[in-house]
């Protein structure tokens, strides 16, 4: 692609996420590609941050992939072991977390996510994962970045069940349920999203090299703000895509 | 005394008990512990974790747990929590869903003796909707004594045991948990006694010497239980690795009713106790494969 460096949108997406985490930032994370986001940064432009697994789990250095947070590959030399009481509480409660990432079944066009249930919650639906730490990352975290797959299905005008809030209904509608914070970006395989300071209606900030505005809109269950001035997303660069494949994620079990 | 056999510490528990679980998805899992309670008949359970696993699942499934306080859970990318999914679709289990957070902070406010606990997350959401049906005397909004701002307080959270899956521990019960603990501690704090499974069952004199270890006082603790590989088919941090192949065949069977009933005759009534279980599973072969590296922890 672009300069000829070759990557997966998967790479496309981690490397996004990372370029939106500072150095000295806190960032609790969960598995995915938020993990290979977060590595990354830390591994490149943010050596200073600190990363948080929600059971009590700071700064690991994982040389296998895990199947998930409660695998100890992604514990392995951490600089603390301790617990959700710790980690959601004493920092996240605490207003402590800058950025959180959560990724869901379905996101809506003001940030809310929903990862409890699919279908009708009065009839029929099929009930899955819930909250776990998303419901109190997204309330708590300072700014949140959702990752999804761009598909009309998981992007739409409104989710079946707000299990992590957004802006809510837009305007002022978060902050009058008594929350700060709110979702900064969702990053899919076909674009980068930001929010309208004053709806807080998701906007369009730049679309994937490859990708069109007919392409990214037309798979969107919504019809979100589009800037007359459309950047593309910056590619990954070729030392991005070589940390991520050879150390970050050799087995390519998230961004394959 | 303490230490007995793990159908002793079974058989404390009364129907009808609050019973919080230590398991996180598919690690410290109370399986053996899940595996007597469901031979032993015992019946109408409500159990409660930060975040559900799969112990919580299988008594969820095999009709010993009716209700379930928790924070959402699956089996990593094993999949779903099967039966309890299955439940909750088809009405049969009373479930009150929160998030991590606000589970742990009602066994904090628990273990603390409070009459509530503020909280900042939930607001907005349909989690809170939700426990306006299912739980609408668990939380409440208050005015904040200094502010005045509206405040979201909940109920703590105080069950009647906490059973607790640890490495090291003596006779009193006083515990080692290698690794991070999530909920662990707090509900151990916050329940009226707790029954701890432990891989080793070590002399006090060795609890004396790393203290600073101790993250269980045995002074809360009713029943003691040494069992190797009590969490088996989930992993147990510096002890053994998660063993994948049976977690995909009870993932695989959790997601009817009938592939439960099977696995159940195999795994559970099939077999008189845990020692039979390790037998069946594939005996010392099996499990030494398992055993995790001293380095790694898996």
């Amino acid at each position: 692609m672009s300069d000829g460096v070759e990557y997966t949108l998967s790479e496309l997406m981690a490397v996004a996420g990372a370029r939106e985490l500072k150095d000295g930032q806190i960032v609790a994370v969960g598995l995915g590609l938020p993990v290979v986001a977060a590595f990354l940064a830390k591994r490149t432009h943010a050596p200073h941050m600190t990363i948080l697994f929600e059971l009590g789990v700071v700064d690991p250095e994982p040389v296998a992939p895990g199947v998930g947070l409660a695998d100890p590959r992604v514990w392995y030399r951490a600089k603390m072991l301790s617990s959700f009481a710790d980690m959601l509480g004493t920092v996240l409660h605490r207003g402590l977390v800058d950025v959180g990432f959560l990724g869901g079944l379905e996101v809506d066009a003001y940030g809310n996510v929903n990862t409890t249930l699919l279908g009708d919650p009065k009839g029929t639906f099929r009930h899955f994962v819930g909250s776990g730490g998303a419901n109190d990352i997204a309330s708590l975290a300072r700014e949140t970045i959702i990752i999804m797959r761009h598909e009309a299905r998981k992007l739409r005008e409104t989710v079946a069940y707000i299990t992590s809030p957004g802006y809510l209904a837009g305007g002022s509608s978060r902050h009058d349920a008594g929350l700060a914070g709110g979702p900064r970006r969702v990053i899919t395989d076909k674009a980068i999203f930001g929010f309208d300071p004053d709806t807080k209606r998701m906007r369009l900030e730049s679309i994937h090299p490859g990708t069109t505005l007919d392409e990214v809109l037309a798979n969107l269950g919504f019809r979100p703000l589009v800037p007359r001035d459309l950047p593309t997303t910056e590619p990954p660069t070729a030392e991005q895509v070589r940390l991520i494949r050879q150390e970050i994620d050799p087995k390519g079990m998230y961004t394959g | 005394m303490k230490v007995c056999e793990l159908s002793e510490a079974v058989a404390s528990i009364p129907a009808g008990a609050h019973v919080a679980l230590p398991g996180f998805a598919i690690t410290r899992c109370a399986m053996a512990f899940a595996r007597e309670a469901i031979r032993q008949g015992l019946r109408g359970l409500t159990i409660s974790q930060c975040v559900g696993a799969m112990d919580g699942d299988l008594l969820v499934g095999a009709g010993v747990a009716d209700r379930i306080i928790y924070g959402g859970g699956s089996l990593d990318r094993f999949g779903r929590l099967g039966c309890i999914n299955r439940r909750i679709e088809d009405g049969s289990l009373k479930a009150e869903e929160y998030s991590s957070l606000s589970m742990v902070f009602r066994y904090l406010a628990g273990s603390l003796g409070l009459p509530f606990i503020p909280i900042r997350s939930l607001r907005g959401s349909d989690i809170l909707k939700r426990l306006d049906v299912t739980a609408p005397g668990d939380h409440a909004s208050v005015a904040d004594p200094f502010t005045g701002e509206d405040c979201l307080v909940l109920r703590p959270l105080v069950p009647d045991v906490a059973v607790v899956q640890v490495q090291v521990a003596d006779a009193e019960g006083n515990a080692w948990i290698y690794g991070p603990r999530w909920d662990n501690g707090e509900q151990v704090r916050a329940a009226k006694r707790a029954i701890v499974i432990t891989e080793r069952l070590v002399p006090t004199d060795l609890i004396r010497q790393k203290p600073e270890q101790t993250v269980i006082p045995g002074f809360r603790v009713s029943h003691v239980v040494q069992l190797p590989f009590g969490a088996h088919p989930a992993s147990v941090y510096r002890a053994y690795d998660y063993d994948a192949e049976e977690i995909r065949r009870y993932a695989e069977a959790a997601k009817t009713a009938e592939g439960l009933r099977a696995y159940l005759d195999e795994f559970v009534f099939g077999l008189h106790d845990h020692w039979e279980y390790l037998a069946h599973i594939g005996g010392a072969e099996r499990l030494n494969r398992l055993a995790a590296d001293p380095i790694l922890g898996y």
